[in-house]
Parts: structure tokens; sequence; C-alpha cells
């Protein structure tokens, strides 16, 4: 909340004049607006996790809500959000909450012997599966698990993904627009790798900038491993420098590129397990853009959030993280996880100095077999064959929102996601270091 | 001049062709191409000792940049015929085109005849074919190889053009491509090795030396110490003589074989530290002069005649870097090299042992250790939304076979006493065998955006004690427009000892007067 203060410190000959004026302006700037923000502190959020339950009255499929039905949309939109999601044009379009299948072999490959240790962290697992199917809201490790299941969830990676980011100031002021290009595969299948002899690897990726001219060629090399306790490696190269350059993989705090993230928001939560402490929150139903037609126009007074797209009602875990660091400028994260498809659907931020929300990130997904009937939409840089998503019984991320509210500040990306399947040799040259000592220029 | 005519006719077309319709994107022509670059507008206004004293505008120097990309071979597939293994193949080029007004603004540059005042240029221009495991380019281009940024250990394949701002530009601008062929074996896991890759290099007949003006008052002109001009006097027991001087520049020839270039590396990863090992056979693109003959012709004149030579070059060195994450977050770095051939000079008089030829010049053995540390840090108080990224690198360079009578090539030229108009050169730049160097960076970016990017850096030379300071901040101010502003200075904290790095406060001091005011406009598409 803003906090208006008058104080005199001078003399009083003054005053009897002055202050009068002073508030006159004050009164001029606290406007309804200002006055109806809502509280975006950890505490609101808890207590909107805690009581604010929708009523048995579910929201209809088929119908667009308005601003005129905010009272409904407040039972599904976390608290945090309102500020943003809220706005006089809104249009949310509320789809059936459906069942997504797994891809046809989930869990059939997953090699047994593995096991969490007093961290959390899972040991030995290699991929395959979730690495717990089910979650027992009573297990004082049900946080780190639902986490878990997500960093290993189905569609995570094997992709070939052009993005467009864009990065908003309020009133929605277009500050910079940025093309780039990810490439991700799983390594770890289960019982076997992608590439025999990298056992080790959980997946690796590439990602490259398009533009604008200052970034083009830069790119971006990084393996992560079946082992949560190994860093991760990486390396960057840079067109200017004509070279690669190892990265510290370790740094996960520091906004990235200008963008409203940090690595540590990737996807919720991109962080390592062990660093943390968890809590689990128990289920909530919230409303997430879980399967959305194509990539969602940006709409409200910054646009920054989606809008004109379609939503569901979805049940996610929800999962408190809290930094061991004093240092890390989080003092709580809490994230809501799909309870059937484990992909993240809100993440809210707390600022260690005040509690307040300090960035969330919210994510537009859609599910690959929908890609046959209703296509997203194609890269404005390259043209793919979307039929090659069909069949996986994934979801793809087609984007997300990003908000930094102290800035205040906002990213909005749009992925044009497409699965892509690696054979051994063209993933062994393709993430390779060899790949990253020559570039665009 | 015909080519210059092209290039240029070729660049202004494809800007017209582009301008109405640039954007944040590269822009696309069909499928299969794509075209991004810049124009340019860097001012450079020279300063005395003082900040901004006796301001000089040096260089006005107006760039237009195209750089495109030609993809005709995608997933085993060109021009609807299947090729094999082949997978991949790339048509890249990058042509430059520079005109500095300054030329034509300043009198004081008519002397130069236009020398450095326009350049058009197919920089690079290279194709790139991939047959897994194998990866080739073939064509006009640059090769990086080392650890160091902006320090020639390993980074020594491509010759450097110091002669419009010395090394103080951005290396991938002022590198001289050459036409060479780079063929990549990527060879993956082996033993205990991972990412590991064989790397060969050909140069065939492409040698090129460094560039270095010395046509004062070409503001980067390469003059010696003390006055701007050349020396035309030598003094011999007492009595002055006109000196005639003939120098012969004898680099490679370029169509013999035997003068080919070449290297090989060796990189993998081995419990996580990444390593290389390289060799690279070349040429001493920094030449040394050999005395061919040298005597008193008649009563005023003394008459010598120098080579300029390139000897062979022989580079091993090794790299390693590794990113520690747990104790001190932080990467790093190490580079290592030896070199067989380094030229030098040797002073008059030197005893035969030292110069057995009597010609003034010799080959010795380099060797260069580097340490860096390279670190993202947060100092909350200056930045609370990111880090600062901290780059500290110690140089250390080493004569192996050392002696008190090698000299470098830093020369002093002063007027004769009593004898208006006729000038003295003493070489007493006496190499140390060990030279040191440290360099520091630190960098970040502020706004919502991160559009403000300000940028320190610093170089010392403990022993001379001479400095260098760059304080830099760049603006994007929108999609396509850049705002860069600059200030070089250079300094010195005791002594007037010149070192071999270019540091110190004689560089600020007249003739040179380096402290350097630069602003420039970068139109990017």
């Amino acid at each position: 909340m803003k906090q208006f203060r008058i104080s005199n410190a001078h003399g009083n000959c003054s005053k009897s004049r002055l202050l009068p004026l002073l508030v006159a302006i004050v009164a001029s700037l606290i406007t309804p607006h200002t006055l109806a923000k809502p509280d975006q502190s950890y505490q609101a959020l808890r207590d909107w996790i805690d009581n604010a339950r929708p009523g048995q009255a579910a929201l209809e499929a088929g119908r667009h809500l308005t601003i005129a039905d905010r009272h409904l949309l407040e039972k599904y939109i976390p608290h945090t959000a309102w500020e943003y999601y809220f706005f006089d044009d809104m249009d949310m379009e509320i789809a059936t909450t459906r069942h997504y299948p797994a891809p046809d072999n989930w869990g059939k490959n997953v090699k047994p012997d593995y096991s969490v240790d007093e961290t959390g962290t899972l040991i030995g697992f290699t991929g395959g599966g979730y690495p717990f199917p089910e979650i027992d809201p009573n297990d004082a490790m049900a946080g780190q698990k639902v986490i878990q299941n997500m960093l290993w969830r189905p569609g995570a990676n094997d992709y070939d993904m052009p993005m467009v980011t864009w990065l908003r100031s309020e009133g929605g002021k277009l500050d910079r627009e940025m093309e780039y290009f990810s490439v991700n595969a799983t390594y770890a299948k289960g019982h076997h790798s992608l590439v025999p002899g990298y056992e080790e690897v959980k997946s690796k990726q590439v990602m490259e900038f398009r533009s604008p001219r200052d970034m083009a060629g830069a790119k971006d090399m990084s393996i992560r491993y079946v082992d949560h306790y190994r860093e991760n490696s990486g390396w960057l190269y840079m067109p200017e420098q004509r070279k690669p350059r190892r990265t510290l993989a370790s740094e996960r705090t520091g906004e990235l590129m200008g963008m409203d993230m940090i690595r540590e928001d990737s996807n919720g939560f991109g962080g390592k397990v062990f660093e943390n402490n968890w809590a689990y929150l128990g289920t909530r139903k919230v409303l997430a853009t879980n399967n959305v037609l194509t990539n969602p126009e940006f709409g409200g007074p910054h646009l920054w959030v989606p809008h004109k797209t379609r939503w569901e009602v979805r049940d996610a875990h929800v999962v408190l993280i809290k930094p061991k660091s004093e240092n890390h400028p989080y003092s709580a994260r809490i994230v809501f996880v799909d309870a059937e498809t484990y992909w993240t659907h809100w993440m809210f931020a707390f600022d260690r100095t005040d509690d307040q929300m300090l960035r969330m990130n919210q994510h537009f997904l859609k599910y690959s077999e929908d890609y046959a009937t209703e296509p997203p939409a194609q890269a404005p840089y390259i043209k793919q064959d979307f039929n090659k998503s069909l069949g996986h019984k994934v979801f793809l991320h087609l984007g997300e929102t990003d908000i930094n509210a102290k800035k205040p500040h906002a990213t909005m990306t749009h992925c044009f996601t497409n699965k892509r399947e690696f054979s051994a040799a063209r993933a062994k040259q393709f993430f390779s270091l060899r790949n990253m000592i020559s570039g665009r220029r | 001049m015909v080519q210059r005519n092209h290039v240029a006719r070729l660049l202004a077309a494809l800007f017209a062709m582009l301008l109405p319709g640039l954007s944040w994107a590269i822009v696309k022509i069909g499928d299969d191409i794509e075209l991004e670059g810049f124009v340019k507008a860097y001012n450079i206004v020279r300063t005395g000792a003082s900040f901004l004293d006796d301001a000089d505008l040096t260089h006005q120097r107006n760039t237009a940049q195209v750089e495109g990309k030609y993809y005709f071979l995608q997933e085993g597939e060109a021009f609807g015929f299947k090729t094999g293994p082949l997978e991949e193949a790339t048509f890249t080029f990058l042509a430059r085109g520079v005109y500095d007004s300054a030329f034509d603004i300043k009198d004081s540059f008519d002397v130069l005849d236009d020398r450095g005042k326009e350049e058009y240029k197919v920089r690079e221009a290279f194709f790139d074919f991939i047959m897994p495991p194998f990866s080739l380019r073939l064509g006009r281009q640059q090769v990086v190889w080392g650890e160091t940024d902006n320090f020639r250990a390993l980074d020594i394949i491509n010759p450097l053009d110091r002669s419009w701002h010395g090394t103080r530009e951005s290396w991938e601008d002022i590198r001289i491509p050459l036409w060479m062929a780079r063929g990549i074996w990527d060879i993956g896991k082996i033993g205990t090795l991972d990412e590991s890759f064989l790397e060969i290099i050909l140069i065939p007949d492409d040698f090129q030396a460094n560039k270095v003006p010395t046509d004062y008052p070409r503001p980067w002109a390469f003059t010696g110490i003390g006055l701007p001009v050349p020396a035309n006097t030598v003094d011999i027991g007492g009595t002055l003589y006109d000196l005639d001087l003939t120098l012969i520049d004898s680099p490679p020839e370029r169509s013999e074989l035997r003068n080919m270039q070449s290297g090989i590396r060796f990189k993998g990863i081995w419990n996580d530290i990444d390593f290389s090992f390289n060799y690279f056979y070349g040429f001493s693109q920094t030449p040394g002069v050999r005395t061919l003959s040298a005597g008193i012709a008649n009563p005023t004149t003394f008459a010598t005649t120098a080579e300029i030579v390139y000897p062979r070059i022989n580079v091993f060195g090794m790299t390693a870097n590794y990113s520690e994450d747990r104790y001190t977050q932080s990467v790093f770095r190490l580079e290592t090299t030896v070199t067989k051939g380094i030229p030098v000079g040797i002073e008059p008089g030197a005893p035969i042992n030292i110069d057995p030829d009597g010609d003034g010049f010799d080959t010795v053995d380099q060797s260069v250790v580097m340490l860096a540390i390279d670190r993202p840090t947060w100092i909350k108080p200056l930045n609370r939304l990111r880090t600062f990224f901290l780059s500290t690198q110690f140089f250390w360079r080493r004569y192996l076979d050392h002696s008190s009578h090698f000299r470098g090539s830093f020369y002093e030229v002063s007027e004769a006493p009593g004898a208006p108009g006729r000038y003295l050169s003493v070489n007493n730049d006496k190499l140390d065998q060990d030279e040191f160097v440290i360099t520091f960076s630190a960098s970040t970016s502020y706004g919502g955006a991160g559009l403000w990017k300000p940028l320190f850096v610093l170089a010392y030379d403990p022993r001379s004690t001479g400095g260098y300071t760059k304080l830099q901040m760049e603006y994007l101010y929108s999609r396509n427009l850049v705002f860069k502003l600059e200030q070089h200075l250079y300094w010195r904290e005791s002594g007037d000892d010149q070192g071999p790095w270019g540091l110190g406060s004689y560089l600020a001091e007249p003739p040179y007067r380096r402290n350097e005011t630069a602003f420039t406009v970068t139109f990017q598409f």
C-alpha cells in the first residue's frame, strides 16, 4: 500500500497556509484506483489460499467473464494478481475442465531404485515418469515432491521453441522486443539415456538470440544433471567475443537480459531443492490459461496480462518455498502447480525486505493433441510443421507473463513450441561445446 | 577502386531496400536469407592531460555494416536435392563501409592524402558445412582461441588493425579476417573426457601483419616518444650526419606453400574443467627490424638499409576454465603459452654472443600466463535488481632467454642540440624479462528493461605504475537507436617508465593526447 505522510520540519509561520494546500495536492493524488489497490503482501495471499474458497457454483464453461463478474473470479485468481488481471474491458472465456492423458509410456520406464534424502532432494531418479505419482498431503515432503514432479513433468523438454518477448513499462510502453530460439532435449529417459554414455545428464538446452541486433547471435548452452546436487553447467557465446565463455550456473537470483525474471523463477521454480525450506499448503482451484486456443494477446492498462483468451479451472497443488539464504531476494515463493499435469500455472515471490510481492509469473499452455484441430500461431520469423507435436500427449509452453511489482515492469513472452525428437547422433552433435565455439557471426 | 565502388553501391542499395521495413527483427528475404546490421556515427574528441582541456576532434567515423546469412542447405536437403550425410550448410557475409568525415573537417589532416579516410570491404565471407561429426568453415573469417579478453596470447590467429584507434575497439571489429579453412571433428566422450573435439585450421597463403599507422598526424599514429617527427639525423662521436634510411618490407611470399600457417586444438572437459591444448605455426604479425648495412656513405650522410622481417613463430598453449559454485561462486580462467620466434631488437654495440650477426635483431622465446576470475556479484546498494559482472585478469609475460641488451619498439625522438630541424632518435626501451599487467572490468544494467548499461574498465601495470581507465554508458534508447558515451583516461601513480603495455600518463600528454571522450549513435536493424 502506498503511504502518504506530511511533515513540516521548518518553522510554522506558513503552516496554516501550506497545510491545506498540501492536503489538497495529496488528496488529488490519491485516486480511487490507488485506494482500491489490493494488498500484495505475502500474508494476504496466504489468507486468500486459506479462506477464499470457491462456492458450489462452478464457473460455467463457454461463458465470457468480464469485470462485472469480478466477484466470481476473485475466488479463482490468486489475490496477489488482482491488481493486474482485473481491468475494465477484461474478457476471460471459461473452458470445460478436462482430463489430459499423459504420454502412452509415461511411468513405464522408471527405474525404481530412487529415494529422497533429508532435504527432500531426489536421489537416483533418472526420469521416464513422475518420481511421485501420488502426493500425500500429510507427507512432510509433499512440497518438495510436487516440485520434483514439476521438474520431471512430461513435455518439459524435447522441443523447438522460437520465442518473442516484449518488455513493457506501465501504460504499455514498449521498452524492448526480443526474438530468440530455444532447443531442448531430454537425455534421462528412465531406463536409458538419449545418448548412450551420457547417463549423468538430465537435459541439455541451447538458446540463441536473433534480435535486436545488439544481442543477435548470443547463445547459451546449459546442461542439467540427473544428480540434483551437481550444479548445472553453462557456456555463453557472444558474437562480440567470438568464443564461448563459461558461466556461473549457481547465480540464479539476478534479473536476466533486462527481463523481469530471475533464472530461479523459471517455470515457477528453477532452483535447487536443498537450498530452500518447504511447506505444502494443500490444493486450490485456480483459473489457468491451461489449454489456450493460441498465443494470447495482452491486455489491461499496461498490456501485461493475457486477454481475450481461454481459461480453465484447475486443481493446483500450492507449495510454499522459503530460501534458506539470508541474501536471497525473496522471503518466500508460492507456486501453484497443476495437480494432474504438474505444469506451473502461477508463481508469486515476495521481497525479503517487506514481504510484499516482488515478482510473479503466469503461464500459457496448450495440449499437444489439440494442435490437430486448433493449431497455435506460427512464429513471425519461422514456419514450423505442428503435426510433429501430435501424438506426444504433453503440454507445450506457449508463453508467460512475468511482472516485477516493485519496478513496476513486465515481460511477456510468446513461445511457438513444437515437439522435436532428437536422434542420439544429432543430439550429441547439436548440444556440444563444439557447437558453441562459433555462431551467427 | 572499382571493387570499392561496387561494395559502396551494394551497401547503399541494401540500405535503401531495407530502411522502409526496419523492425526489431532481422530482415528476412524469402525463407532462407536473413540480414541485419547497423549504421553508426562515432565521434571522438581528444583532450589534454586535464579533463576536456584543449579538446580536438580526431574521429568522425561513420560506419555502415551489413551482415547476412543464407541457409541454403537444411535438414539434409538443398535446392530440392537430398544431400546425404551433409545435414546443414550456410553462407555468411559481413560487409562494412566506413567514411571518416574528420578528414574533410580538419585542415591538419590534409597532409594525410585521405589515408584512413575510407574503408569499403567484405570483411567476412564463409561457408559452413555440417556433416556430423565433422564441420567445416571455409572462407574469410575470424578464429579466436583462448580464455583471455583483449590480450594476445592464443588469440593471435588473426592480426589486428590498430591503425585508427589502437586496440581500444571491440576486437571483433579490428581483427583482420583471413582466408582459411577451419575443420572440426566432434569427438564427444572419450575415456574420462567429455565434450571433446579436435580442430584444425589452415591458412594457405593469407599472411597479414598487424596494421600500425606511422603517418602523423593520424591520431593513433605510432611516432615514438617525444616529438611526432621521424628522425633524420644520427650522432656519431659528436658529429651529426644526415640519416639515409632504406627500409625493405619482407613479408612472407603469399603464393608459396611453405608459407602456409596452420593450427591445431584439442578441447574437452575433464572433471568439470574445460581445457584445451593448442598449437599454432604461423608468422609473427609484429615485425622485427634487421639491419642489413650501415655506414658513413659520404662526409655528411650516414646510410643504413634495414629489412622488416616477420619471423616464423611456434605457439604452444594450454587453456582451462572451471566454474567453482560452492565457495567462491566464481569462474576461474587460465591461459598459458610458450611462443618461439618473438622478434626483438638488440642495442648497438651489444657483445657478439648476444648479436653474432651484428644485425641488431634476434628471435627469442616468450611465455605468457594469464589467470582470471569472473564473478556475477550482488552490490545491492548500487543495484537491487541485477548483479554486477566483475572480471579480473592477471597477466605475466616473460622473455625466457632474456638479455639486458634487448630493445623493444619504443624510441625517443628529440631535436639535436643547437641544430634546428635535425632530429635524433634513441631507443632506450630496455625490455624487462618479466612484464605484468592487471585488468578489471565491472558491468551491470539499470532501468526497467535494463536499457542503461554502464561499464568500467581498468588496466594497470604494477611495474611502471601506468594505468588506463574507461568509463562507458550505453543507452538502448529505442528499437533501433543506441547511444554510447565513453571516456578514456591514461594515468600513472609515479615515475616515468613507459612500460610495455601502452598504459600511463605519457599517452595523455602531447603528442598523443589520448584522453578521449567518445559519443556514438548507432542505428541497428
